[in-house]
């Protein structure tokens, strides 16, 4: 197990606040002041939202980032990076490279005071292991987010799983996207606003949570061209991996993404099984910090973030502890 | 189609049109843009700029672009790799037109076709076509000569 806490404590990602802050509704500080307010403990930043100065944050800016921290009584946990692999438009970024940069976060959160980064799937197993030596040098966690559409048994993940196993300063994040079972509301109010007619939409929706495979329903419901193109994409996306992957993950997970996308109250998430995933997660042994990560803006910019948060934090509390 | 990555809206937040001068010269008009998207990017990842006046599309050539006080031809966006534009900061747009705005004018459109360069799951990255509109009526304000 990659214990990094002495139980399960909820963080959460600033990233739940991005309409609030790219729309300049709220600072960098009223971020922190909400949501430590809001009794949340542990922080994750994405740095490529956050630093205005990304990829190198200069000394200055981390270290009156951590005193922000401690002013609010929050503690860092999550230094999200990128591998942003196709930065150039006539190659991807090159082995070297990915190393350099990688070191280059782990050293930035470092300073800013986290324990962690948190990086992408495309830094390759052969890198994973080469970074070893500096994450113990550094005593920095170096994990990578387990998103879908991927899975434990998506080729690379196989390997990364072994070397997880393997290194105490690697780990994966699962992120709970992975259970995702069924289109949230923000997605079925933007296909109708593609054009899905909202009648053939439910009706997919009701073959696809009884199971009835796409093709039937493609075939069955006289669905347009476009709207079977996004049926096959639903019938896709919607494809859970099982929970029991958590009785593989849990062992190596030293964090995890509470990934929402919308929450109409503070009792379930009609979309990711909570009511399932928390209750499992707790018996088989994490402890860790779950961050609240709150994506329904890239749906939809008006949702207030503060009260989905709200909704999740209940949620959370409801099972845990 | 992209169903998720919906922030076009922050394109033209706030934004208005200023003609530019040089001296007494009249030279074009400008106007600011933000990146839509939660996170910044590099200008490397920028395939496509174009700019439409009521419906009719500027030539390049005629286009410049300013970032981090640095000005930039449309056709060296691609050669940017390290020039970052953080998600709060707006790029200038600059028009090259004699007399700056023409009167009457209406909408201005912007399409941006951009690489997100952490993607590609299963080998191809996204690329997402991002579209603002700004009608310029009342908008105009005159800039610092």
């Amino acid at each position: 197990m990659k214990k990094m806490n002495d139980k399960i404590e909820l963080g959460v990602s600033l990233y739940s606040l991005t309409s609030e802050f790219v729309t300049e509704k709220m600072g960098l500080e009223d971020c922190l002041r909400a949501v430590a307010e809001m009794g949340f403990k542990g922080i994750e930043i994405v740095a490529a939202q956050t630093v205005p100065e990304y990829p190198n944050p200069s000394d200055k800016w981390l270290f009156e980032f951590r005193d922000l921290l401690a002013k609010y009584d929050l503690k860092p946990v999550c230094y999200s990076a990128y591998i942003d692999n196709g930065l150039r438009p006539d190659r991807d970024l090159n082995h070297d490279e990915i190393v350099q940069f990688t070191y280059n976060d782990m050293l930035y959160a470092k300073k800013a005071g986290f324990s962690m980064i948190r990086t992408q799937h495309s830094i390759s197993p052969q890198i994973l292991e080469e970074m070893v030596p500096a994450c113990e040098k550094l005593d920095i966690m170096l994990t990578i987010e387990m998103h879908h559409p991927h899975h434990p048994r998506v080729e690379v993940w196989e390997k990364y799983i072994e070397l997880m196993n393997k290194y105490e300063h690697l780990g994966v994040v699962p992120d709970f996207s992975i259970f995702q079972r069924k289109p949230h509301r923000l997605l079925v109010e933007r296909l109708v606003r593609a054009g899905f007619r909202e009648d053939k939409l439910n009706s997919v929706l009701e073959y696809h949570e009884k199971g009835i495979p796409c093709e039937n329903a493609i075939g069955e419901l006289s669905l347009n061209a476009e709207e079977a193109q996004f049926t096959r994409d639903l019938y896709e996306k919607f494809n859970p991996t099982p929970l029991d992957d958590l009785k593989t993950l849990i062992p190596i997970t030293p964090y995890i993404h509470g990934k929402f996308y919308i929450l109409d109250n503070g009792e379930f998430d009609p979309c990711i099984p909570y009511d399932k995933i928390l209750p499992m997660i707790q018996d088989l042994g994490y402890k860790g910090y779950i961050a609240a990560e709150y994506e329904g803006h890239h749906f939809d910019m008006s949702v207030d973030a503060r009260q989905q948060l709200r909704y999740y934090a209940s949620i959370f509390n409801k099972y845990i502890n | 189609m992209a169903l998720d990555f919906q922030y076009d809206e922050l394109m033209f937040s706030k934004s208005t049109v200023k003609n530019s001068y040089a001296g007494d010269v009249v030279y074009g008009y400008e106007f600011e843009i933000m990146y839509p998207s939660y996170r910044g990017t590099f200008l490397s990842c920028i395939e496509k700029l174009t700019v439409k006046l009521d419906g009719v599309e500027i030539d390049q050539k005629k286009m410049r672009f300013t970032l981090n006080g640095k000005q930039f031809l449309i056709s060296e966006l691609p050669t940017l790799c390290h020039e970052y534009w953080f998600v709060l900061d707006r790029a200038v747009i600059t028009v090259l037109q004699d007399g700056g705005i023409p009167a009457g004018a209406k909408q201005i459109d912007v399409e941006m076709v951009h690489r997100i360069p952490y993607t590609g799951y299963f080998g191809e990255y996204l690329t997402l076509t991002s579209h603002g509109t700004l009608q310029v009526d009342n908008h105009v304000t005159e800039a610092i000569k």
